[in-house]
């Protein structure tokens, strides 16, 4: 029996008709076409398809999108589309050379604007921390670490 | 060298520029297989034998057949193909019997993947168990009961030669000198085995196909597959039909390989599916419990070392077996083997060398190629020895290993051929040095180190093209796949300096065999070296085409002219004009400018059976603290230094290490499959197969050394597969170091380690 969710994505309001057991992910994937939240594992446990649901970095794979209405949900497309006005953090994984085969790249990404945006000077151990739910098999994650603090200054410096 | 003069001139060889397609990928707008999409999509599902071996007795498939939107059931005997690149030896879908948990014995294409995952659930599958076999050593035996009874019948690469009648899919030599006579020089002589664990790559990306066949009787199939043509070449001999039957593209990028998206995973049901579906498209994607049990895994390797050595620290003497457990299917497992004997021995001048290696099938899930191609786990062995005998001769270990070490003219200890372009003793001095090696530390802290060095595959063919448009940019056309190692960025530098054409104004093609010429395969650390020459070779034609005809436009013989930052200019002189003018004024009406270039080493042999066109060196030292209350282990630094020929981008080539390196820690200290009594896997998940996360990285310093080599592009050879290699190694003689507990088996996770010092202490107390 498929119900109607109404709820917002990077800004814009999203109706569609899901099944009980569909997932924000699957959601997100096959009806809005929004292709940049991975799905890696499917059970919350490599974090490829983090999304910001409410301010909240979230496994949108465990989410079930019946329960979405009235939600507010940020994906990396809704971070910046732009080439010229990217998200700090986007820019700081292009320079620091954060980026190898790129399908942890959205989820990490996510994962570290809501740490950034609840912890927006964090120390190199609470990055290593806060992104520790996100798997990454090609970079060894050191200059991951280092996009992000960097990205962090870079957002403190432009919010003086 | 030759490189080192040129390097002034580079515009942007050797620089850090930022990935070309970091950009789609931090955006979200990169596009890998599971992003694609058609409108008639079938969903594909595949049963598979809960048995590591078993008689099928039959298959009832009629209740599946009765479900709304079902569209296709295959078994085994609708898709009478086998496939393997060493052996033809893998039936598409289980024929007769399963040799595996986790084999594909029947499979469902429907409208939604609820109905193909509702369907699956109705097939009815009635089994007889056999009589299985896990143990490598113990199937190898003479009486062993037969995996596969066929072998005999089997196709196979000329370089492997599998044992009829037996276990053996394969068995290896290579022998130097008089390993007899060397052990009798010797002073010290040691023998130890070693185990090394199954391990599974972890590719964030599942594995997945979509195969699509047309009414022409062409099948289409977009895969990420390391080896677009290879896997054509695969596919047209399981099925017997002509290349051209069959189109393989790759989607735009890959999430991750490291070996293992290579050969034939999901393809073959996916492809059995697609000639069942009148024509629509069929995508299976696996889910991460199948990626694990029926893609690919890690060979869990027995090796055993002897090594004999002199007083003088001179070794005399190496004699090794090892035996390589490669499941079920031998898919590329003889060829890691063979890589294994062929540097496993370590980058030291030993005249006398003799190493055996086994392939061994056994009722494990298929066992192949991952970054270090069998290396890692004849290295640990290797390695290990050389830091006890060492310790024994009173040898500090760097010292042993500088003493030793292969240097420019040396002979490769199991080929005999006279090596050159070694970086090694460089790699051995900057990594102990970045971890203040010999500096005193405090109790339980410890410091270890190994090195290596690793063939690619040779000989092996690659060619590409570039279109020069009017507008001056370029297109390198190319079968080379972007796995996540940056290749699309190297052979954009490379054509951007040959060609003359400003590095943003080059677009790089994904893998479509149709349209983009062949390329032996994205994998032995082989791309840039042979990707990289036939680009080059491809710019250097294109630019000589341009130059031509702009040589009358301005005035001046061909050999005045040179191209750079998109223009054809006279050398010295101030007279130039753009490439885009020149092929202007040249083709009004409009033309394309096509390079071709193709790059195939002139090395006599069948394909793995000749020397390495280039070899590539490294050493890494580790730095770490064992608590000895808890046998955690702390790992405070690993310095890597890699001999990378020319690092044409060397942020590239640091994140190469560093992801190696901590690749290598998780084998060192987290990573096993595990198996219940009946085989089946026991941690197919990222909860109960770890791999190492953010907060365990350690700090690690990459270093690059240049040891350039004559025949690279700009003195390149390769870095991915070095990367993991000695990690492993160098993390336990670390932990002896720090405990003088000699780890024999990997991995050494806390609890392991905690049981060792516990039985350590009860020693000491005696």
């Amino acid at each position: 029996m498929k119900s109607i969710v109404k709820f917002r994505v990077n800004g814009e309001q999203a109706t569609v008709h899901v099944e009980p057991t569909k997932t924000l992910l699957d959601v997100l994937r096959e009806d809005l076409f929004l292709t940049g939240t991975k799905r890696g594992c499917d059970s919350g446990e490599c974090g490829a398809c983090t999304v910001i649901l409410n301010g909240q970095a979230v496994h949108s794979c465990l989410i079930l999108a019946a329960e979405l209405s009235g939600q507010d949900v940020l994906t990396v497309e809704g971070l910046s589309s732009d080439p010229k006005e990217l998200h700090p953090l986007q820019k700081a994984f292009i320079e620091k050379g954060a980026v190898q085969c790129g399908f942890c790249t959205p989820g990490l990404i996510m994962t570290a604007k809501a740490l950034l945006d609840s912890n927006p000077n964090p120390t190199e151990e609470q990055v290593r921390y806060g992104i520790s739910g996100n798997l990454c098999r090609c970079t060894g994650y050191s200059k991951i670490v280092e996009a992000i603090l960097t990205a962090g200054e870079e957002i403190q410096r432009s919010n003086k | 060298m030759t490189a080192t003069l040129e390097i002034e001139k580079h515009s942007t060889v050797g620089k850090s520029i930022h990935r070309i397609d970091a950009l789609e990928k931090v955006t979200g707008h990169a596009i890998y297989g599971d992003d694609i999409r058609f409108p008639d999509l079938l969903y594909g599902k595949v049963l598979r034998s809960p048995h590591a071996h078993a008689q099928i007795r039959s298959i009832d498939t009629s209740e599946a057949e009765k479900v709304l939107g079902v569209k296709a059931i295959v078994t085994g005997k609708d898709a009478p193909f086998r496939g393997g690149e060493a052996i033809r030896d893998q039936p598409f879908l289980a024929v007769g019997k399963v040799r595996f948990a986790g084999e594909a014995v029947a499979a469902v294409a429907a409208e939604t993947e609820e109905i193909a995952e509702h369907a699956i659930e109705l097939i009815r599958v009635e089994y007889e168990q056999l009589p299985t076999l896990f143990d490598a050593v113990e199937a190898m035996k003479p009486g062993a009961p037969l995996i596969h009874e066929e072998l005999h019948t089997y196709a196979h690469m000329p370089i492997v030669n599998p044992v009829p009648n037996t276990n053996i899919c394969a068995k290896f030599e290579f022998n130097q000198g008089d390993v007899e006579k060397g052990f009798k020089q010797a002073d010290y002589i040691l023998e130890e085995t070693f185990t090394f664990p199954a391990g599974h790559h972890c590719q964030i990306e599942p594995f997945m196909a979509i195969a699509q066949a047309d009414i022409s009787g062409r099948v289409t199939i977009w895969v990420p597959n390391d080896a677009p043509h290879r896997l054509r070449k695969d596919l047209a001999d399981a099925m017997g039909v002509p290349f051209e039957r069959l189109r393989v593209i790759s989607p735009p990028y890959m999430g991750g390989g490291f070996g293992g998206k290579g050969g034939l995973k999901v393809e073959m049901v996916c492809i059995a599916l697609a000639l069942r579906t009148d024509y629509r498209p069929v995508k299976i994607v696996l889910t991460r419990e199948e990626t694990f049990t029926s893609s690919l895994t890690k060979h869990q390797a027995v090796v055993t070392v002897k090594t004999g050595v002199k007083k003088d620290g001179t070794i005399t003497a190496s004699r090794s077996k090892l035996v390589y457990n490669t499941g079920a299917y031998a898919e590329k497992g003889p060829t890691v083997t063979l890589h294994g004997c062929e540097s496993g021995v370590g980058p030291y001048k030993i005249a006398n060398v003799r190493v055996e290696g086994y392939t061994i099938y056994t009722n494990r899930p298929v066992a192949g190629a991952l970054r270090g191609y069998g290396l890692p786990q004849s290295s640990f062995a290797h390695e290990s020895l050389i830091d006890m005998i060492a310790a024994r001769m009173g040898w500090d270990p760097v010292e042993f290993r500088l003493k030793n070490a292969l240097e420019e003219g040396s002979i490769n200890p199991t080929r005999g051929d006279a090596l050159t372009s070694i970086g090694l003793k460089e790699c051995i001095v900057k990594a102990a040095k970045t971890i203040e090696w010999g500096k005193p530390r405090p109790p339980n802290r410890g410091v270890g180190i190994a090195c290596e060095y690793k063939a690619t595959k040779t000989p092996s063919g690659s060619a590409a093209f570039i279109k020069v448009e009017q507008d001056g940019g370029a297109t390198v056309i190319t079968s080379a796949v972007e796995v996540g190692q940056g290749i699309k960025t190297i052979l954009a530098q490379i054509a951007s300096e040959e060609l003359g054409v400003p590095v943003e104004r080059i677009t790089v093609t994904s893998p479509d065999t149709d349209y983009t010429p062949f390329d032996a395969s994205t994998t032995a650390s082989r791309a840039t070296f042979h990707m990289g020459n036939a680009v080059r070779l491809a710019a250097k034609d294109a630019k000589e085409q341009i130059l031509t005809l702009a040589a009358p436009m301005l005035g001046v013989g061909l050999g005045e002219l040179e191209a750079a930052n998109g223009e054809v200019c006279v050398k010295g002189g101030n007279k130039k004009m753009t490439i885009a003018e020149v092929i202007r004024r040249k083709y009004r009406a409009g033309l394309t400018i096509l390079g071709r270039g193709s790059y195939y080493p002139e090395i006599q042999g069948t394909m793995f059976s000749a020397r390495s066109i280039f070899y590539m060196y490294g050493a890494q030292a580790v730095d770490l603290e064992v608590d000895p209350e808890t046998g955690k282990i702390r790992i405070i630094k690993i310095a890597a230094a890699h001999d990378v020929g020319k690092a044409i981008n060397p942020k590239a080539c640091e994140g190469q290490i560093e992801g190696g390196v901590v690749q290598g820690m998780g084998t060192a200290i987290f990573e096993e499959v595990k198996f219940d009594s009946n085989g089946k896997m026991l941690n197919p998940n990222f909860r109960d197969y770890r791999i190492p996360t953010a907060s365990d990285a350690p700090e690690i310093v990459a270093i690059i050394v240049e040891a350039t080599h004559d025949e690279g592009p700009f003195g390149a050879k390769g870095i991915g597969e070095m990367t993991l290699v000695s990690t492993p190694t160098a993390i336990a003689n670390a932990i002896y170091n720090a405990t003088g507990i000699r780890i024999k088996e990997l991995p050494v996770t806390q609890e392991k380690l905690f049981t060792l010092l516990k039985e350590r202490n009860t020693w000491i107390g005696r």
